[in-house]
């Protein structure tokens, strides 16, 4: 790989695991560069990030998943990375996978790639509760309505986005729960979005940060967000 | 209406509106905000002046008492100031948002630079 890579790494209250994620990256993967997005973390985290001189950009305050995500793809724009990949900081995403997703990227097969924990059953050891997958199913249901693409998995945060993508995430990304939000917008501006196989482990530490009362607000907000977009998709068409 | 109630509507709206522009004066409140609020006071002290008029236009309308009217008429434009609000609000939130993303690239920024000149230095 010739492309300069980045691994954007939100990291809220990870102070058990962002070392481990961020050692795996480096043992595993060395000729990728990762930045962590330490989201105001109340806990230890930035201790852990300084002493560990990982490398990492510190929020003054706290933003949400989205303005985090939003900060890395804004640092990969500063620094001139060609791809620009989302990966959990509670250690749920397998650095093996990176060159998975990269490679469609690469090939200028497609301009974002989304790791799917549901395109092969058999890669996947991700035990998935009843609810989850109705959940999923809904929001596959609904972008696939609006236009016409199956993503088996668009909560996944472990996506990878060209030089293209990168720009249009850095000037505007969804706040609260962002990725079927973003992945609808790319489909909408004409981007070509594709999908790999990956693993993902259950959390190792910490908590989630979806709960059980969160998610059906999650599924309300996001199936408003991609249909008031689908809807007005004249008003807001990109030069 | 009474003249005693009158009198202190009247008192209370003065005190409302002089509070209102000691807060323009203190820049507690931007002066295109407390435009509204000055319109609501004056409004306030027509109604008490004239209460005819509010009971000729209730009537005109159709409302079955002028009260109705009234509260309608506040309910309405509560609304719309508390949707004005959450549209602000949402902007707001867009602009620190922003700030608080290019602050901490600028900080990541500075932090490099400083470890690269202290590396000079040292070499």
């Amino acid at each position: 790989m010739k492309e300069k890579v980045l691994l954007i790494i939100p990291a809220y209250n990870e102070e058990e695991n962002i070392l481990r994620v961020c050692k795996e990256v480096e043992e595993k993967n060395p000729k990728i560069d990762y930045v962590v997005i330490n989201d105001g973390s109340k806990d230890n985290t930035l201790n852990v990030l300084r002493e560990n001189n990982l490398n990492h950009i510190n929020l003054i305050h706290n933003l949400g998943i989205g303005g985090a995500v939003q900060t890395g793809y804004k640092y990969a724009l500063e620094n001139d990375y060609d791809i620009a990949i989302q990966y959990d900081g509670d250690g749920q995403h397998d650095v093996q996978y990176v060159d998975t997703i990269c490679k469609p990227i690469i090939k200028k097969e497609a301009d974002f790639c989304i790791g799917s924990r549901y395109l092969d059953e058999n890669t996947s050891e991700f035990k998935s509760t009843f609810m989850r997958r109705l959940g999923k199913n809904i929001i596959s249901f609904i972008i696939k309505l609006f236009w016409h693409k199956k993503i088996t998995d668009p909560t996944s945060g472990f996506r990878a986005g060209n030089r293209k993508v990168i720009e249009e995430f850095a000037s505007d990304y969804p706040s609260d729960y962002p990725e079927p939000e973003s992945t609808a917008t790319l489909l909408k501006l004409g981007y070509k979005v594709t999908e790999k196989p990956v693993n993902m482990r259950e959390r190792v530490a910490g908590k989630s940060f979806v709960t059980i009362g969160t998610s059906t607000l999650y599924m309300i907000k996001v199936s408003l967000a991609i249909i008031v977009d689908s809807i007005f998709r004249g008003k807001n068409k990109k030069k | 209406m009474s003249l005693t109630l009158r009198i202190a509507l009247i008192v209370i709206t003065l005190i409302y509106m002089f509070l209102i522009l000691k807060s323009i004066r203190n820049k507690k409140i931007s002066v295109s905000f407390s435009i509204f609020w000055l319109i609501t006071g004056v409004a306030l002290i027509i109604c008490v002046l004239v209460p005819q008029m509010i009971e000729w236009i209730s009537n005109k309308l159709g409302f079955a008492t002028p009260s109705n009217m009234i509260f309608c008429i506040t309910i309405f434009m509560a609304f719309y100031l508390i949707f004005n609000l959450t549209i602000i609000l949402s902007k707001e939130n867009q602009k620190s948002k922003l700030l608080v993303q290019e602050v901490s690239l600028l900080k990541k920024k500075v932090e490099n630079l400083e470890e690269k000149i202290n590396e000079s230095k040292k070499s």
